[in-house]
């Protein structure tokens, strides 16, 4: 049989496919310096996976704080979802930044109620997202990009000084409106931020979903929703491998038009491969009897520290409204 | 282009709420008609897929990565009403669970990336691709030009509403409440970046999508106009015009509510909108004369409204003329 | 019950681009354990799926407890209520079949979609979880559990329907051995207490003690053989032409020698 001499030297004595001979060589025990000295760039390849990883990463741990006996995850998910999207609603409407800051402060005992970290809490709500917010603020601090009362003068040209059709004005200095409206969008973002971060690390998803129905959100929406939540996971993961296979065949930096290929080509995969699944998840919907109507059977009981809950945070708003028209 | 919470006022937030609940509710009523009880697991992985190309980063020339939206290409495989609940579906999870975009702003981003940019894109699509073969260039061109139109007229909308916060939401002594950047600011950032850069990476990794689609899986691109039904022009255009009016309009009828300022204050207020546009109001005087007497016509309501239609009126007839022009050449052929 | 549970006469089956089934023919007592053998791609999921009435032949019937199993049929929401809790199906893909946020609701899907009532679905979930030993996952989110575990979520979504019939596909693949030896127990109890089981499997290895009764598909997409599972297994040929079995080489001192091999043969290295 050809797979017999194919398999002729004398400690390979089991019968595998019939390997071309390039392929039948072990390589060599130690080679050239695996170093060539080209460090590869942080490519747009890298920078993917670490956000697909990332991603995947926040859901596991999400679900696991979800899951500590703290004082926002014992709640009824209805009474803490209106709270806090309450309390969201109350800051964006107040104007005083001390208030904010009052706010910000109860975000933060929440927190430590809620047996959050709170290294992990500030970090999270502070080094991923308002970070932008402070930087796209910075300049209009500034009275060349935005008129206001000068409160520190950091140059003055003594004259008027133009730039093409453009008055630059006669001095540089940070006005007093700019630091003020910077520093109130800056503590609203995390307010808000972190309002939204507490919903979502002390409500387990499955709970959160069921809440939204508080708003009337219809039945066949939150089917959705909780699908595509389910689903983003193993998209993510597949999305990941293919990423880290690129990675892993990439010699030395890849041109940035071959990325841009394999993005698009990667995008083509995962939409046939979604594909797919969407009628094989049809199918097993069908089989265990769905119609097209979703059904949800509510196990939610409305308790005292839930009412509780519900006053303290009206109470909270109703005082960040008092307090701001009394500041204003 | 995930405008935070903070970025713009609840009454503005609120605004796009109200403007999205019937796009939702229509979207839904004919997904609903159209994909019965395959709806659920279609739409939600959809979503998912709409969520997992956002993370996708992709090359800009000059070194740097941005995320493509990817819209566009759940429309052409979707239809574009199932595109609008899938990518709104996928807005909502990264607000309420990875904190991108605020849970306020989701009628805003939902209305910015979820409706006038699939839909635009998608009946630019159509447009160009007309009933060429699925294999044909003029796929993947309609589908590459929807995309980068579609994410441009999203970016458009994101600045208009984020430059009109401090024009509309200030304290006395001019303190701005939101985002401070007025519309001559936001829409030279925001337009300049996507019309010169981000569209193009759209265009690109859209029409490299549908030339991967229309190389393996040409059936997925068959799917899309069944789930849209038939295909108007017209209807399309009138809501984008509305639309587009009805955004300013809105704010500042929601700003009236809000009780702060009379109207007569707007009016005032208004007039900081359009400082910015009043440097280009030279270029438009030669088109335009006599526009009335007294004042800049361009910083008052109905001169902003009209320069927003003006604006539009333009990008639309060059679309319309690229796409005659395609069409002829596809004629020779 | 002397009757039959399935009725499968000349079906054939297209797929867009290929093949399906080929005027596939077979019965399927209740109460019967039935192995349906063949390579990948040979048909075996796609018989279970126009078992389950998910997909329609385009040529030849289906009778499924007596009736016609047609598109029309499972478009009466009747039919289609007393169908689906009669049929359960275990997919091979276990991330296809869990699709909702939590175990508990994942178990609970079909009994609540089937229109049993909400005193009713607390028990059965209850119990199911009990006798899968899953009541400690309750609360976790399916897609975060190991494959194993979900497996046994996913015989639990369909066990809680208590269907009469059992549809499983592939469901040994890519368990470790404990869950295996579970799986095969428990579909022991099942058949015992008189399901209808037919396991969809190209693992000859549990072939024995999940089936009395084998039917084995060609890859040429058509029925070649059936018969009591014991002599499937011991035709040779049979097994070789649907591409079940394979050579395999094993060493001996040095010397070479070769015997078709399965995994369900008694090896005595002599």
């Amino acid at each position: 049989m050809n797979n017999l001499t194919s398999s002729s030297s004398p400690d390979s004595n089991h019968r595998s496919t019939s390997l071309p001979a390039w392929m039948r060589d072990a390589g060599p025990a130690s080679g050239p310096a695996w170093r060539s000295g080209v460090r590869s760039k942080n490519s747009a390849v890298q920078r993917t996976i670490e956000g697909l990883a990332a991603a995947l990463i926040t859901g596991v741990f999400s679900e696991k704080i979800a899951s500590r006996p703290g004082r926002l995850q014992k709640m009824d998910p209805r009474a803490k979802t209106v709270s806090l999207l309450g309390l969201l609603l109350i800051a964006a409407l107040v104007r005083q930044p001390l208030v904010l800051l009052a706010l910000y402060a109860v975000t933060l005992a929440a927190a430590r109620a809620s047996l959050v970290s709170l290294r992990f809490f500030i970090k999270r709500v502070w080094l991923f997202i308002p970070i932008f917010a402070g930087l796209i603020v910075l300049p209009s601090i500034f009275n060349v990009v935005k008129a206001g009362d000068p409160l520190i003068t950091i140059w003055n040209f003594g004259h008027e000084v133009r730039l093409g059709p453009w008055s630059l004005g006669s001095s540089i200095a940070i006005t007093k409106q700019g630091l003020t409206g910077a520093s109130i969008l800056i503590l609203r973002v995390a307010v808000s931020v972190s309002l939204t971060v507490l919903l979502a690390i002390t409500t387990r998803w499955s709970d959160l979903l069921k809440a939204l129905r508080v708003f009337f959100a219809p039945r066949i929406f939150i089917l959705i929703l909780s699908m595509t939540y389910r689903y983003i996971f193993l998209l993510l993961d597949i999305a990941a491998e293919m990423f880290t296979a690129r990675r892993s065949r990439m010699a030395g930096p890849a041109s940035a038009r071959e990325d841009r290929r394999f993005a698009a080509a990667s995008m083509g995969t995962l939409l046939g491969k979604s594909h797919a699944l969407s009628e094989e998840v049809y199918a097993a919907m069908i089989s265990r009897g769905y119609r097209g109507e979703a059904l949800t059977l509510s196990k939610f009981h409305m308790r005292r520290p839930d009412w509780l809950l519900a006053l303290a945070a009206a109470a909270t708003g109703a005082a960040a409204i008092g307090a701001d028209r009394l500041l204003g | 282009m995930h405008i935070p919470d903070g970025y713009i006022s609840p009454q503005t937030a609120g605004g796009l709420w109200a403007l999205m609940v019937p796009v939702w509710y229509a979207a839904g009523n004919k997904v609903k008609r159209t994909l019965q009880a395959r709806q659920a697991p279609l739409v939600a992985i959809g979503a998912a897929f709409a969520f997992v190309i956002m993370m996708f980063n992709v090359p800009v020339p000059g070194g740097t990565s941005a995320h493509a939206v990817g819209g566009t290409l759940v429309a052409v495989v979707l239809g574009p009403w199932a595109a609008v609940i899938s990518v709104s579906v996928a807005l909502v999870i990264q607000a309420l669970f990875f904190g991108d975009g605020g849970i306020l702003a989701i009628g805003a981003n939902c209305f910015n990336m979820a409706f006038a940019l699939p839909v635009g894109g998608y009946y630019i699509y159509r447009l160009v691709a007309a009933r060429s073969p699925l294999g044909g260039a003029r796929r993947w061109l309609g589908a590459g030009i929807g995309a980068y139109a579609g994410v441009n007229i999203s970016a458009f909308l994101t600045a208009t509403e984020i430059g009109i916060q401090p024009g509309l939401f200030h304290t006395a002594s001019g303190t701005a409440l939101y985002s401070p950047y007025g519309l001559s600011q936001t829409i030279p950032a925001m337009m300049l970046v996507h019309l010169t850069a981000i569209g193009f990476i759209e265009f690109a990794v859209t029409a490299l999508a549908v030339v991967y689609l229309q190389r393996g899986h040409q059936e997925l691109l068959a799917r899309g106009p069944a789930a849209g039904g038939g295909f108007r022009i017209k209807p399309f255009i009138i809501g984008l015009l509305l639309a587009l009016i009805f955004v300013p309009l809105g704010t500042i009828a929601s700003a009236t509510a809000w009780g702060e300022w009379s109207p007569d204050q707007i009016r005032q207020r208004l007039g900081f909108v359009p400082n910015g546009m009043s440097r280009f109001a030279g270029l438009w005087q030669g088109i335009i004369p006599h526009y009335g007497a007294g004042g800049n016509f361009w910083s008052s309501a109905p001169g902003y409204l009209l320069s927003t239609v003006l604006g539009l009126a333009a990008a639309l007839g060059l679309a319309l003329l690229i796409v005659k022009l395609i069409r002829m050449a596809g004629r020779h052929e | 019950m002397a009757k039959n549970v399935f009725e499968v006469k000349t079906v054939s089956y297209r797929y867009q681009d290929a093949a399906g089934l080929d005027g596939v023919s077979f019965v399927v007592a209740a109460g019967e354990k039935v192995a349906l053998l063949g390579a990948n791609g040979a048909g075996k999921s796609t018989i279970l799926k126009i078992l389950d009435g998910l997909i329609f032949p385009d040529k030849g019937t289906v009778v499924a407890f007596g009736e016609n199993l047609t598109e029309p049929a499972l478009n009466d929401e009747g039919f289609a209520t007393a169908f689906r809790r009669r049929v359960g199906f275990v997919f091979q893909n276990s991330d296809a079949q869990l699709f909702s946020p939590s175990v508990w609701e994942e178990i609970a899907f079909g009994p609540l979609h089937l229109g049993l009532d909400p005193a009713q679905i607390r028990s059965r979930v209850e119990d199911t979880m009990h006798i899968l030993g899953i009541t400690h996952l309750k609360e976790r989110p399916p897609y975060h559990l190991s494959g194993g575990e979900k497996k046994k979520v996913a015989l639990a979504s369909v066990l809680a329907i208590n269907p009469a019939v059992l549809l499983l596909d592939e469901p040994s693949a890519g368990l470790d051995p404990k869950t295996e030896e579970f799986l095969i127990r428990l579909i022991g109890d099942l058949s015992r207490a008189g399901k209808t089981v037919i396991t969809a499997t190209q693992d000859l290895g549990i072939v024995p003690q999940i089936a009395s009764r084998a039917i084995v598909l060609g890859e040429d997409h058509r029925l070649s053989g059936e018969g009591a599972a014991v002599d499937v297994l011991a035709d040779e040929e049979l097994l070789r032409e649907a591409n079940l079995v394979h050579h395999h080489a094993h060493a001996h001192n040095g010397t070479e020698h070769f015997h078709p091999h399965s995994h369900v043969e008694e090896h005595d290295h002599h």
